[in-house]
């Protein structure tokens, strides 16, 4: 190392401080050589020139300035998260209070669950009978809007005939009001051509 | 949420996904936490403090707008730095485009043609912008950086400065290693030079 001075890479390295054994031959030959001694002084000056920069503030409002211009977006589950944490109340008895109702009524809706699947057998049944009951009601309902419109008679014969009847008195009924639509347009057009 | 004290000592990845999910005051931690080293940079490629709170503010609009968009194995700061150095790196290649020499017209035939095509700048005041400007940049280290091109200004300032690996850099500036090392080598004995140069 002592027959040549410090190659411009190798005083970087001092410079950068980098260490390992190939650093301290530079280090050694720095000691004795005049000429790379003062080339690394006047480098590292200039390093401690640009290390002692400062940083330089903007203006007083900048942070305001670039708050104006930025679109602050809260994702759907944060508003969630939030919402739900404004919903709770603030203080630890009233928190309890809230986990607690929430955590019976969970344990109570398992346990009904579990027993209910259990009891198959009573769900169906309970189902069979809530589906006839409902089928019944309905019906009713049904047969007596027919006797209100068209009279016992009528809504007597349609049932006798069955599903047969049905669609004969529907088809009847859907020619009468075309019948009736036809004649009314008929009539409209008729009374247009006169006035023109 | 978490209070403003506790955000100034939270780390920089975890400011950011506080952001992300849209609190305001970690937006605002992060412009206060980087608001002077990306001025700083900015400000001392430009050399003009109006163009550079514009440059600075344009970044972090930029930044901060596609903060959902940040990818956390990068650093925020090399980031912000990336984005302030093209912006600086655009605005001086746009304003080296707009330049127009007051000599005349570089085209003019004679010298009659070329005094047609000039214009007289009218002497201002010094206002107190530009004194401030002075003060700030007028040190002998600062006036020899003025004198760096560009590309070794960015390197010098992130290098010294801001205290990054010569890796960090050519990351934040998309350059490969080996140009990092030779444009920060090269600043450096520009640097001295002109240091000696106003010495003298």
């Amino acid at each position: 190392m002592d027959h040549r001075h410090l190659l411009p890479e190798e005083i970087d390295l001092l410079l950068d401080g980098e260490e390992g054994f190939g650093v301290n031959p530079l280090k050694a030959h720095l000691a004795q050589c005049a000429g790379c001694r003062a080339e690394y002084e006047a480098q590292r000056e200039v390093a401690l020139a640009l290390e002692g920069l400062p940083h330089i503030a903007p203006s007083f409002r900048f942070a305001d300035k670039v708050m104006a211009n930025v679109q602050v977006f809260e994702p759907w589950h944060v508003s969630l998260r939030d919402s739900i944490r404004r919903a709770l109340p603030t203080t630890q008895v009233g928190r309890t209070l809230v986990f607690g109702t929430g955590g019976v009524m969970a344990v109570s809706m398992t346990l009904l669950t579990v027993w209910l699947a259990h009891r198959a057998d009573a769900v169906l049944f309970l189902g069979a009978l809530v589906g006839q009951r409902l089928r019944e009601f309905v019906a009713g309902g049904v047969h007596d809007a027919v006797v209100a419109t068209v009279g016992q008679g009528a809504a007597t014969t349609v049932s006798s005939n069955g599903l047969v009847g049905v669609g004969i008195a529907l088809s009847a009924l859907a020619v009468a009001i075309l019948g009736t639509a036809f004649g009314l347009k008929t009539l409209a057009s008729a009374a247009r051509s006169r006035r023109g | 949420m978490a209070p403003l004290l506790d955000l100034r000592n939270l780390p920089d990845a975890d400011l950011v996904a506080l952001a992300q999910e849209g609190r305001e005051a970690a937006y605002r931690e992060l412009v206060r936490r980087y608001e002077r080293p990306v001025f700083s940079l900015i400000f001392r490629m430009v050399r003009d403090r109006e163009v550079a709170e514009d440059l600075a503010q344009d970044t972090f609009i930029k930044v901060l707008n596609h903060i959902d968009k940040y990818r956390p194995e990068f650093k925020l700061s090399s980031w912000l730095f990336k984005i302030a150095n093209n912006v600086a790196i655009d605005h001086l290649r746009k304003r080296q485009l707009d330049t127009v020499s007051i000599d005349g017209s570089p085209h003019a035939m004679s010298a009659a043609e070329q005094e047609a095509t000039s214009f007289d700048v009218v002497a201002r005041q010094e206002s107190a912008l530009e004194e401030m400007e002075a003060k700030e940049l007028g040190s002998a280290i600062e006036r020899a950086i003025k004198k760096l091109r560009p590309e070794y200004r960015a390197c010098i300032m992130l290098r010294h400065v801001e205290g990054r690996s010569y890796e960090e850099i050519a990351a934040t500036l998309d350059l490969p290693l080996g140009t990092v090392k030779t444009y920060i080598h090269r600043a450096r004995h520009q640097l001295r030079d002109a240091l000696e140069g106003l010495r003298e």
